[in-house]
């Protein structure tokens, strides 16, 4: 509200005035493009036979309902528990090492769950895995450790891979916080523990329940981890009624359930991203100094240690040891090393030109959405950009399933071409583009524009000559997050990729779950170490890391 | 700006792809009416297996291991055959060649049972193809109008771990394995795998509806658990991770091979039991597949000894094909009673089978 205000007094009364409707139409265009595949299921779901509904109401539906909310409860408390605590010790305590633990801690974002959940499954699993065979070994008599299959472990290796969205937010808002506040708090005679839950928490608050809530959206959506781990939920119900069964009615009930469910979730979190924009960095802003941990020194160390070697150094260094071992087995070599289309090459370009593809393409889309929210608030405006961010909400699966139905029916030419896996990556992955495109014209004064105009060029002019120039650090920003999270992506890939067409997420999974580690652990480690660079970029370009 | 070219030439892309497109549409039906026209003369002793080259885009419900070493000896053959896999369940192939009826993308379909060759064979999904010897495979393995043709048999059977349980503890019949004693200790492979809904299908047939629906029910209150392939299973039981698996053969015998503690039964063997249930692999060539001429060739490399042969000895499976030895330690079938099955009537009530598994809720 407030930056609207402001963006609206500084701005000419003829500018507002004068929205193009050639940019309306372009915007909408974007909008109306991601909207089908969304209604499109809903239609589906009501349309389908009331039969239909009465089986899955009567078997599995709240089952599934059930499953998946407590998952995706308990995955975004522990990504909060541990996203927060992890920011707090590296930002605003002394504890020791904390400049390598930041980047530490944020690097598990280039790990896909899934493979992380691979490690830890070949690792943990009852008996047949490495740990408990070891301790068998030595203790000469089974040992009964937690199994990572089912829900906890469900739970316990997606808040592994997901708490760094809420690390990056809450170490982003801990170094913002003006240390007036928590100087006032100490001043009125609280500790700092009790400042830290009275005053510093809830100033952070929007914004972390903000990052919790994509988090929520996040498990939603998960496909690869829960069917490894066996926990049923809407995903992996709707992915095995599409791969399994001849009846689509289910699985569009079911997708339209999930959909229903993920956008009230992003209406929520919508509604926090609005009023999470109230933290304003002052003028005379000073950092708060850090707080000494005393004896809790040690405890505070061997926990940030603990995250780090579950989230990072264990699943790095298996995939080493197992890519190190498939180079010795000759005939995994030879599985990995084959050439034409089932080539290690052929995976690696696969995966990178539809990631490309997938981010120039929603970055170039975001454009008009950005450039008419940005400079031409207003309801309209906002219904598009808004719409424009139900990728979020529609998972991997049900995306999969709009578009098999939608191209084959309306695109017959792009069906079975791996243009239909870019349409399912930009249409997932728009709203990342959208967010970075919005706050990059955000960044930029109008002025500079308006006095481009004054100067006698036409709006695309200026457009070109001035604002895409200035933004297009912002706009890389948003296409590597795009290219990041497409090259992770999995159900989407699995359902649409055509005959022959593999990527490295793809191989990965098809190898992993057939059993064959060693093999999968090169194209593991690879994706890993790809998705690492734009990950790294953003994380320079965010300043986080000094 | 490199930027500027990079925009531009992803905007032209789709336009040059749908530019494209119509043409080569036009080439692939011009390329088929071709075929069909040569069809007729295809018996001349001159038809050159040069001609044989291209794309050949193969369905499988055969996993990508299980079928990518026969392609590996059919394009040493044919080397100008660009073979492109898409190696998936039976049912999601299905599904997938009935989608694109009206813009058909693959050649052959492969499946790892026959009621669904015989239920898209029944909506003209397939043309028909009779290979060269396939003359010589037993009765009921060819398809009606020569719409499919049958490649191997496989066996369902329990696999135990002998660390764990003794060859008389096992059990020796499916039914055993609701028993409470086991509970917890049994996998399984899933609903979506094509063997499992054979195996369904079959029983339903054989001891009807009702009681197939109480042993799935059994099962999923004694905790099998199921994966969604039987490599998990059989993996999981030469660990030690559950003492018994419901598998086909051949998982049992490449589970000995990596050198496990493992048995096998063949179940239900005793008089008044079903008898043993057995299942065929088949392939068909696709309506309107763009490569009828290499498809052909390639069903024609299945079905001969050389086919035949790598798939008794890399995977221990029963060659249809007389004469084809089985690998050396695989039981022949000829000992054991089988179960009766009708395979047609069982692929008319493929949907009920489907309709269970739903109502039971089957993983």
């Amino acid at each position: 509200m407030q930056l609207t205000q402001i963006t609206r007094l500084t701005l000419p009364r003829w500018n507002a005035a004068r929205t193009s409707p050639r940019l309306i139409m372009a915007a909408g265009l974007v909008a109306l493009f991601v909207a089908v595949p969304l209604v499109y299921i809903f239609i589906r779901a009501v349309a389908a036979e009331p039969e239909a509904w009465q089986r899955l109401l009567q078997t599995r539906l709240w089952k599934l309902l059930g499953n998946t909310l407590i998952l995706a409860l308990a995955v975004t408390s522990g990504a909060l528990a541990t996203g927060v605590s992890m920011a707090w010790l590296t930002e605003r305590t002394d504890l020791p090492g904390r400049g390598i633990f930041r980047w530490m801690l944020a690097l598990p974002l280039a790990i896909p769950a899934y493979i992380g959940g691979i490690v830890h499954l070949s690792l943990l699993r009852p008996r047949g895995g490495f740990i408990p065979q070891a301790l068998e070994a030595i203790f000469g008599q089974p040992v009964i450790l937690p199994s990572p299959i089912g829900f906890w472990g469900a739970a316990f290796i997606l808040t592994l891979f997901t708490y760094p969205y809420v690390y990056l937010l809450s170490s982003a808002a801990f170094r913002r916080l003006h240390a007036s506040l928590e100087e006032a708090a100490r001043t009125l005679g609280r500790t700092a523990w009790q400042t830290l839950w009275q005053v510093t928490l809830p100033a952070l608050r929007p914004g972390l329940m903000a990052g919790a809530l994509l988090v929520a959206l996040d498990i939603l959506a998960e496909y690869g981890t829960v069917a490894l781990l066996r926990y049923e939920t809407f995903s992996s119900a709707i992915f095995i009624q599409l791969s399994g069964r001849y009846d689509r009615s289910a699985a569009s009930i079911l997708s339209g359930v999930l959909v229903s469910l993920a956008i009230f979730i992003l209406w929520a979190e919508l509604r926090l991203q609005g009023r999470a924009r109230f933290t304003q960095v002052e003028s005379n802003w000073r950092p708060a100094p850090p707080v000494s941990l005393g004896k809790w020194r040690l405890p505070a160390l061997s926990l940030v240690l603990f995250v780090i070697s579950a989230s990072l150094l264990v699943p790095m260094a298996v995939l080493v040891i197992w890519s190190a071992n498939s180079l010795l087995d000759p005939q995994a070599l030879r599985a990995v090393f084959r050439t034409g289309t089932i080539g290690f090459g052929s995976f690696i370009w696969n995966s990178v030109w539809t990631s490309s593809l997938a981010a120039a393409a929603a970055v170039a889309f975001s454009l008009p959405v950005a450039l008419l929210s940005v400079r031409h608030p207003g309801r309209i405006s906002r219904f598009i950009s808004r719409l424009c961010q139900v990728g979020y909400a529609i998972p991997g699966v049900v995306i999969a399933l709009s578009l098999v139905l939608l191209v084959n029916r309306l695109l017959p030419f792009l069906y079975a071409t791996p243009f239909v896996v870019v349409i399912a990556y930009v249409l997932r992955h728009m709203p990342q583009a959208v967010r970075s495109s919005e706050s990059a014209f955000g960044q930029l004064s109008p002025s500079l524009e308006e006095a481009a105009r004054n100067l006698g060029r036409t709006s695309v002019q200026t457009f070109f000559q001035v604002t895409l120039p200035l933004i297009t650090p912002g706009l890389l920003a948003g296409g590597a997050l795009v290219f990041l999270t497409s090259l992770k992506e999995l159900p989407a890939t699995l359902l649409l990729r055509p005959a022959g067409f593999d990527t490295l997420a793809v191989r990965v999974w098809i190898w992993a779950v057939d059993g064959f580690y060693m093999q999968a652990a090169p194209a593991a480690l690879f994706l890993v170490l790809a998705a690492a660079l734009p990950l790294s970029f953003l994380l320079r370009r965010e300043q986080i890391f000094r | 700006m490199s930027f500027n070219r990079n925009v531009s030439v992803i905007l032209l892309l789709p336009l040059a792809l749908a530019a494209c497109t119509p043409a080569a549409q036009l080439e692939n039906t011009a390329a088929a009416t071709q075929d069909q026209a040569g069809m007729e003369t295809i018996e001349s002793p001159e038809s050159p297996q040069t001609e044989i080259k291209g794309r050949l885009v193969i369905y499988s419900g055969r996993s990508e291991t299980l079928i990518q070493p026969v392609i590996d000896a059919f394009t040493a053959k044919y080397p100008d055959v660009e073979i492109l896999l898409k190696a998936g369940s039976n049912s999601e192939l299905a599904n997938a060649l009935i989608e694109e009826r009206a813009n058909p993308q693959a050649d052959v379909f492969i499946t790892t049972e026959l009621f669904t060759v015989q239920s898209l064979a029944a909506q003209s999904i397939f043309q028909p193809y009779l290979p060269a010897g396939a003359e010589q495979l037993p009765a009921g393995f060819v398809g009606d109008q020569n719409l499919w043709t049958g490649l191997t048999r496989r066996a369902r059977v329990i696999m135990y771990n002998s660390e764990l349980v003794s060859p008389d503890e096992a059990p020796k019949s499916i039914f055993e394995l609701a028993d409470a004693k086991w509970s917890g200790q049994i996998a399984a492979a899933g609903s979506t795998n094509g063997s499992m809904q054979a195996q369904i299908a079959v029983l339903r047939q054989v001891i009807g509806e009702g009681a197939t629906e109480g042993w799935l029910k059994d099962m999923i209150a004694n905790q099998v658990t199921f994966f969604g392939g039987h490599t998990d299973v059989r993996k999981a039981v030469g660990a030690g991770e559950f003492k018994l698996g419901l598998v086909n053969h051949y998982y049992f015998y490449l589970q000995q091979a990596e050198g496990s503690p493992v048995g096998i039964v063949f179940p239900d063997q005793d008089e008044g039991q079903i008898g043993l249930i057995t299942n065929a692999t088949a392939a068909a060539v696709v309506n309107g597949g763009a490569n009828a001429a290499a498809a052909q060739a390639f069903i024609d490399f299945l079905v001969s000894a050389e086919g035949q042969k790598l798939f008794a000895e890399l995977n221990y499976e029963y060659p249809l094909l007389p004469n084809v030895r089985l690998r050396e330690g695989v039981q022949p079938l000829d000992g054991f009673r089988l179960a009766d099955v009708d395979v047609a009537k069982s692929a008319q009530e493929y949907e009920a089978t489907f309709e269970l598994m739903e109502r039971v809720g089957l993983p």
